[in-house]
């Protein structure tokens, strides 16, 4: 199956290339991989994350995400990219301005979808993630479950190539944190979406055939 | 209470853009025929000793416009009254020839001692008056204010321009998540940018319609009981329908250019 990311001698590093996070990182994910990637506080999980989303440009080496060099890649084209990403963050980033339903079609209002579609869509995904209820709701008014639930809802939206996630059950209890790994499970056995996520701790109760990265001495290794 | 403090702190420097765009365009109007005036009603004063052509004086000096005779008869009266028909004769015969002479355009002191140089070359020309110290003084009087309007609305546009863009930050910083949000989902910079665009164009509307209510109220109410003769015969000049067009589309280029400057002044979020 082809790799959907590709990262080879892959240097990451802030402070414009002073401060090194990921050294000489190189690992394939392919179609339809579940991938964790866990490691020590400040290890460099989620640089390595953002890098996957093209928020920081690699120092060094190569990182091809999507067929795209993400090391030359343009801003039209990095746009365009991650539009066939879905993003999930530990502290939610919904807009707090929008409802619930408005939050969840923001990668189809991206992609350019009419009102029509956007709402039928608004409709089912919000089933999928049980909140059909809060609909017409803003995001302060759920509780942090529900809010990363809509997170979630919002990343499946455009059916991505690979879903990102980062901590995405950090700060929810274990109900909620269950309903997020069956969702992104469902997302991964259904539609064989690639998903990778960050963590400290790879869930007990997983059924799903996964991979495990570690990130350890600016190593990123892959435990079998 | 804050919406309208966050909305007036961008409509209001946007309107003191618009007040001074819309006041110099009502001081050029209504100072027009002024202008025009002192420029095309100066004339200078030729003594010559023979008549001459307009052809001949523009041969001297090219800026030489118009040449206009004053009847010799009409001084001859005005100066000979109670004097014999033989010695009026003998006076008129002895009485130069004086002429008004206007030019093509307005010109400095300089430039009229040229001419008046120009013209004393000739034999035939005996004196030439240009009054140059009045009209100057007038004209440059007119034109110094004038210039000096034209800085303070300059100076106040770019101080108000400033304002706007600061505004335009502070707006850009409140809804940095939400732009946040729609750059890491891939969205382009102008649906980004959205937010900022339909309220800055929602304020340039505000500001033109504010501007223009002063003027029409200046134009319909204060003018007319003014009692400032200028005013009042000028009332039309004070404001005109094609005028709000004009503050529309300044105060919408303003707005947009302001946008710009601000979104792409912080492009990108590569760390």
């Amino acid at each position: 199956m082809s790799n959907v990311i590709s990262a080879k001698n892959l240097t990451l590093a802030y402070d414009n290339g002073r401060k090194e996070i990921i050294k000489n990182a190189s690992f394939n994910i392919k179609k339809g991989d579940f991938v964790f990637i866990t490691g020590p506080s400040g290890s460099g999980k989620s640089t390595l994350l953002k890098s996957l989303y093209g928020q920081l440009k690699p120092k060094e080496g190569n990182l091809v995400v999507g067929g795209r060099d993400l090391a030359n890649i343009g801003s039209r084209q990095l746009q365009e990219l991650r539009t066939h990403m879905g993003i999930i963050f530990q502290d939610y980033k919904l807009i707090n301005e929008w409802t619930v339903a408005k939050n969840v079609v923001l990668p189809l209002m991206i992609a350019g979808y009419s009102l029509d579609v956007q709402e039928t869509q608004a409709h089912r995904l919000l089933k999928h993630v049980k909140l059909s209820e809060h609909a017409d709701k803003y995001p302060l008014e759920l509780s942090g479950g529900e809010q990363q639930r809509v997170g979630v809802a919002r990343a499946l939206a455009k059916n991505p190539v690979v879903i990102l996630a980062d901590e995405p059950t950090g700060n929810l209890d274990d109900y909620s944190s269950n309903v997020i790994w069956d969702l992104m499970e469902n997302a991964c056995q259904q539609l064989e979406t690639t998903v990778l996520v960050v963590t400290h701790k790879i869930p007990t109760i997983f059924s799903l055939p996964y991979r495990h990265f570690i990130i350890e001495s600016k190593g990123v290794y892959e435990v079998h | 209470m804050k919406f309208i403090k966050n909305h007036l702190m961008f409509i209001l420097p946007l309107m003191a853009i618009l007040l001074g765009i819309e006041f110099y365009l009502v001081f050029d109007r209504t100072t027009d025929s002024y202008e025009k005036g002192l420029k095309e009603g100066y004339t200078m004063l030729v003594v010559t000793k023979k008549p001459v052509t307009l052809q001949k004086l523009k041969q001297l000096n090219p800026h030489i416009a118009t040449l206009e005779a004053i009847k010799r008869d009409q001084i001859v009266s005005e100066v000979a009254k109670g004097v014999s028909k033989e010695s009026r004769k003998e006076i008129l015969a002895a009485l130069p020839y004086f002429y008004n002479v206007g030019l093509d355009s307005y010109l400095g002191t300089a430039a009229l001692e040229k001419i008046k140089k120009d013209l004393e070359k000739d034999a035939t020309i005996k004196r030439v008056e240009t009054f140059g110290s009045s009209y100057s003084s007038a004209y440059r009087l007119f034109a110094f204010i004038k210039f000096l309007l034209k800085v303070f609305i300059g100076f106040m546009g770019i101080v108000s321009l400033f304002l706007i863009i600061k505004q335009m930050e502070i707006w850009k910083y409140a809804h940095r998540e939400r732009m946040q949000v729609m750059e890491i989902f891939g969205a382009p910079l102008m649906l980004r940018a959205g937010v900022l665009f339909k309220v800055a164009i929602f304020d340039a509307f505000i500001a033109t319609l504010l501007t223009s209510a002063v003027f029409l109220y200046v134009k319909f109410v204060w003018a007319a009981q003014s009692g400032i003769d200028l005013m009042m015969q000028k009332q039309d000049e004070l404001f005109k329908m094609t005028d709000m067009a004009i503050l529309l589309g300044v105060a919408l280029l303003l707005v947009i250019m302001a946008v710009y400057t601000v979104v792409f002044s912080s492009k990108g979020v590569q760390e």
